[in-house]
């Protein structure tokens, strides 16, 4: 088609543009500078040796304990995730509670002393202090039924990792559940009414610790 | 936390425990070998809790030396950021104390101590409220909060806080 009477039309391609907008556009793309936090840098790079008592080093530690304060603080809003991130790491891996954990602990050395007859197979100090830390944190008389309870905070997105957490942590309040594992925020109109349901069915359940005031 | 863990390693055994204990010189070397190490990705293995499978032994080149495959199921622990432990606390300075929950060591920095709460030294250190009403010292039981791990080739080493709501000491031993 003829237009304006000229006998040819200019061809406009998206591609090509004036040269000094160009110009203008890509430098103010140059210009930009995106920056990503870099989530695992203040902890990474401590460089804490192994329970060093010296004053003179873990002055050191001191100030890099306050840079890392300021640094935890600007990242909380990716702590509340690690929790979450971090079950893809151990994918098939069963998250289990300390009373689980003590269960099943206990078990095997309760077989080791009767299946022991090879005297070099002694149970590593880790195992003694794994059972010891499991049986202080057993607080539950049934774990089975408070596995059952917690279990069914699932169908609300709650992950094995923060049911593991609320029933370590026996909580008295729901309160106290969001503050001690704060990626449950963002879902508390929906988990305020289960999780009170939850907690009020395995309170009955914890032992009765006589050393508590 | 604990993780009940299905892992797989290969096992090399030397000719002379073949025969009919074979499988049960195998168990026993994983146990030695495995039980009570720490890796970066799962933690310390704290128990084998069971053999899932003992694959096809091949012979190793140039030695008489068989290696398996064994998968087995085990019990391990390992901290991670943002989690609530309880710990016992093991040795105070004016830095901070350390804690040990499990094989895992904590630390916490007295930045990430409540302001409150002072150092007092002496034949038993500690920190303490100015009212005096709670006490940090050694042996007391500490609820904490994981913000940062540290991975060794067999150690894990963790930094933790009690600043935040809900977080403190649990049990005071002298009480």
């Amino acid at each position: 088609m003829e237009k304006n009477g000229k006998g040819f039309s200019m061809p406009k391609s998206s591609l090509k543009s004036t040269p000094s907008k160009d110009d203008s556009s890509q430098k103010s793309k140059e210009g930009r500078k995106v920056q990503f936090n870099n989530g695992g840098s203040p902890e990474e790079r401590f460089d804490y040796s192994k329970s060093n008592g010296k004053s003179s080093s873990s002055a050191d530690k001191g100030g890099r304990g306050n840079t890392a304060n300021v640094k935890a603080s600007k990242s909380k809003e990716k702590e509340p995730l690690e929790l979450r991130l971090n079950q893809e790491l151990l994918k098939n891996a069963k998250c289990l509670m300390d009373c689980e954990a003590a269960e099943i602990i206990q078990g095997i050395q309760d077989q080791m002393t009767l299946l022991s007859q090879d005297a070099t197979i002694k149970l590593p100090v880790s195992f003694h202090k794994g059972l010891q830390y499991s049986q202080a944190n057993a607080r539950y008389t049934n774990t089975h039924s408070v596995r059952r309870v917690l279990d069914t905070l699932k169908k609300h997105g709650v992950v094995e990792g923060e049911i593991s957490v609320i029933a370590n942590a026996c909580p008295e309040s729901t309160e106290e559940v969001f503050a001690l594992v704060p990626s449950l925020k963002s879902k508390k109109s929906i988990l305020q009414e289960p999780l009170e349901v939850a907690l009020m069915v395995i309170k009955p359940l914890r032992k009765v610790d006589s050393t508590s005031v | 936390m604990f993780f009940h863990i299905v892992l797989e390693r290969n096992m090399q055994l030397h000719p002379r425990h073949f025969g009919r204990n074979l499988r049960d010189n195998l168990v026993s070397k994983l146990m030695k070998d495995v039980e009570g190490t720490c890796s970066g990705k799962h933690g310390f293995v704290v128990a084998i809790t069971g053999i899932e499978n003992v694959g096809k032994g091949l012979i190793r080149d140039g030695t008489g030396f068989v290696t398996f495959p064994v998968k087995y199921q085990c019990v391990v622990f390992r901290p991670f950021k943002g989690e609530i432990l309880e710990a016992v606390v093991t040795m105070v300075n004016k830095m901070g104390f350390f804690a040990e929950a499990g094989p895992v060591q904590i630390f916490v920095s007295n930045h990430l101590i409540p302001d409150d709460m002072e150092f007092q030294s002496g034949d038993m250190p500690n920190y303490t409220t100015s009212d005096g009403s709670i006490k940090i010292q050694k042996d007391s039981e500490v609820r904490l909060k994981i913000i940062g791990t540290r991975v060794d080739a067999t150690e894990i080493f963790c930094i933790g806080t009690i600043k935040d709501d809900f977080l403190g000491v649990i049990n005071d031993p002298t009480a």
